[in-house]
């Protein structure tokens, strides 16, 4: 009976998602998805709140009939599954109602307040999932029944991570890689550096200013609860340097992205400094999708940044256990320093990455799952709206100032409807596709020749011409699906990880730790942003 | 009036001044017994915030390693008490890990106590940078303590 009490929860989510789906599928909820504008993801809604509810009931069907063991099912799926449930279904809401209805109201009260909530706080899905997560622990506490799942993000964040290795290029990893690592170095060791120097300045104990200064200079609470036991720090220290980097952080992941956008930083560079100076290595990732949620440059690049702060971590303990050893006479093995905090879960990135360099979720000639099809097809095509503006350009004369191969492609173009080989050639699939992708680099050349200001086109050709040339550059299937899975995943670890983040741990700031923290931290976020803004230019991402 | 006393410290000035209250009704009374209760907050679980990079061996030696400072801690903050206060060694010395309110009222219960003494609220010290605590920085609440006591609580200001 008390089993039965025990999965009422999720028996209840599993059949509110299965309703809900049923619901969806019938297109009742059509006109709440078009106002919300979430009608898009209707097939989307429909799939994932099937098989979640199916999932829910069956495991917690199971779990009523028999008493969780210990074998790996148990531990990974019908133990965790209440927990899993409830992080998805907030997810869910978040992503279909939450975020959308934050946009509507910003944009109603943007006359009254003059600017939109939603833009200056970067209250989209990620950043709302967060503090949905923050604030169910701090009010009701995280339920019983989803004790064990929350436990979960950890492990699905890290999954999200090792996908996102699939969406390099050797080319953006080298390059990335080098940057990351002169900053990322640069920073840490000087953040660690000035965190010891202040210590002494200020005479703190050495274990404090130790667990400090690799909490600031590294990764965050992580890098405090693998250096605290390391310098022998005492209980406060822990306490009120956690409190501090906690507190420090989240002030981060809400500033950073209305910074950036303010300074109107590239993606790239706002990855780089995120994943430079923000302290914790989730809020990272949050920033970066709370400054780009739509698409995942901006992660791409903080994480890169957040992996080789990572890497930096066991040099950081041996560095700090031989600094604190050399007073103590404490002494301790290459293995419970090094090896023990090696991040696994980048070796795993790394395979991802390797995989798809081979080709192996998207044919050879494919670049990271991209490929260009000018084959005809109806998705290639431009819509007839936008045809008619390139038809009335044309007619009109508006594209004289194009080179004769740049105007061959625009006449092709409306000839064609998109952009595609010589309808001749079409037998000689080499022949054709050589004209076609010919033809889209010289429409690439007409945008490039407008953005330079050397020819002048209305906005709505420039749009017609930026469509064509959108149409023909595909994604692999799984690829995208992969990317579409990562998303979620990020979503997931990041809401269970709002869930652990504690009114009482982060009201533990204060003392010296506090002091020194804010210097150290304000300085590191300073002097990267400018590094940043004037280090990176170039890097191009596909 | 009271046998079995259970005074619950941790270090903060309130706990000091219910500490010298204690020990001050036990060198009266010889009879009297009183236990003093030293509790390890559970929360220190929590503490691990939204770290998500280390191991659980990593996650494991960093509860152990705060486990064992805070015996340590406890050990120096008891040796404290019994130095100041000679009759202490009179005193049961105790620790328990668990929710403050929880452990006190539970512990309280199982030793058939018969007056719990704690000390006053304080204004905080979060901020200075001059005295740092043992532990966490917590606060029980009345509204969690008192459905929950088995005897009379004496607040010592």
């Amino acid at each position: 009976m008390s089993q039965i009490k025990d999965q009422m929860p999720t028996l209840i989510m599993g059949g509110s998602l299965l309703i809900y789906g049923l619901i969806a599928k019938t297109g009742a909820l059509l006109p709440v998805a078009k106002y919300l504008h979430t009608h898009k993801t209707m097939d989307l809604q429909v799939t994932m709140t099937l098989i979640v509810g199916c999932i829910a009931i069956v495991g917690a069907l199971i779990n009523t009939t028999r008493k969780p063991g210990t074998s790996k099912l148990d531990t990974f799926v019908l133990r965790p599954l209440g927990g899993i449930v409830l992080i998805l279904v907030m997810a869910m809401a978040i992503r279909w109602y939450a975020e959308p209805l934050m946009k509507i109201i910003s944009k109603g009260l943007q006359p009254t307040l003059g600017f939109k909530i939603y833009k200056v706080l970067n209250l989209n899905y990620v950043v709302l999932g967060i503090l949905a997560g923050v604030l169910l622990t701090n009010t009701w506490g995280i339920p019983k029944f989803a004790g064990e799942g929350v436990k979960c993000a950890r492990f699905v964040l890290k999954m999200g991570v090792i996908m996102l290795g699939a969406r390099y290029s050797f080319a953006e990893l080298a390059k990335l890689g080098v940057y990351s690592v002169f900053l990322v170095g640069f920073f840490v060791l000087g953040t660690v550096f000035l965190v010891l120097w202040l210590g002494n300045l200020f005479k703190q104990p050495k274990s404090m200013t130790g667990v400090l200064s690799a909490g600031m200079g590294v990764c965050g609470v992580s890098a405090t609860v693998a250096v605290a036991p390391v310098v022998k720090a005492k209980s406060a220290e822990m306490a009120y340097t956690i409190g501090t980097i906690l507190s420090f952080g989240i002030i981060c992941m809400f500033v950073f992205p209305t910074i950036g956008k303010l300074a109107g930083m590239s993606p790239v560079q706002f990855g780089a400094w995120a994943g430079t100076g923000i302290l914790n290595s989730a809020q990272v990732a949050a920033a970066a999708l709370a400054f780009n949620a739509v698409d995942i440059e901006t992660l791409k690049v903080a994480e890169i940044f957040n992996i080789t702060r990572v890497l930096f971590l066991p040099i950081i303990v041996l560095v700090l256990a031989t600094w604190f050893g050399k007073e103590t006479g404490q002494k301790l093995s290459f293995k419970s320093v090094v090896i023990d905090k090696f991040p696994v879960f980048i070796i795993g990135f790394l395979i991802l990455f390797f995989m798809s360099s081979v080709g192996l979720f998207s044919p050879p000639s494919h670049y990271k799952g991209k490929y260009i099809d000018v084959s005809y097809n109806d998705r290639s095509q431009v819509t007839p709206e936008e045809w008619e503006v390139l038809n009335t350009a044309m007619a009109a004369g508006e594209f004289s100032g194009l080179t004769p191969t740049q105007l061959e492609a625009v006449t092709n173009l409306v000839e064609q409807h998109q952009i595609a080989g010589n309808f001749e050639d079409r037998a000689d699939k080499k022949a054709f596709d050589k004209a076609g992708r010919a033809r889209m680099t010289q429409l690439q050349g007409v945008l490039a020749a407008a953005k330079a200001k050397q020819i002048t086109l209305s906005a709505d050709v420039k749009a017609a011409i930026k469509h064509a040339v959108k149409q023909v550059k595909k994604k692999s299937k799984t690829v995208v699906t992969l990317t579409d899975f990562m998303i979620w995943f990020f979503a997931f670890g990041l809401i269970g990880l709002g869930m652990q983040i504690t009114k009482k741990a982060i009201t533990q700031a204060g003392g010296w730790p506090i002091v020194m923290g804010v210097i150290a931290g304000i300085t590191k976020a300073t002097l990267s942003f400018f590094v940043v803004l004037w280090l990176i230019k170039d890097v191009v991402l596909n | 009036m009271f046998n079995n006393v259970l005074l619950c410290t941790h270090g903060t000035d309130g706990a000091k001044k219910a500490e010298a209250f204690a020990f001050k009704k036990l060198e009266a009374d010889p009879e009297l017994k009183v236990t003093m209760l030293t509790v390890l907050d559970e929360d220190w679980r929590q503490m691990t915030g939204d770290d998500w990079l280390n191991s659980n061996k990593t996650h494991t030696t960093f509860l152990d390693h705060v486990e064992n400072q805070m015996n340590e801690e406890i050990a120096e903050e008891w040796q404290r008490i019994k130095t100041s206060y000679p009759v202490a060694e009179r005193a049961k010395f105790l620790q328990r890990t668990g929710n403050i309110a929880e452990t006190i009222t539970k512990t309280a219960k199982e030793l058939g106590c018969d007056l719990i003494i704690i000390g006053s609220w304080r204004k905080s010290k979060k901020f200075s940078i001059h005295s740092t605590r043992m532990g966490l920085r917590t606060t029980m609440t009345n509204k969690d303590l008192h459905p929950l006591l088995p005897c009379p609580l004496l607040v010592v200001p």
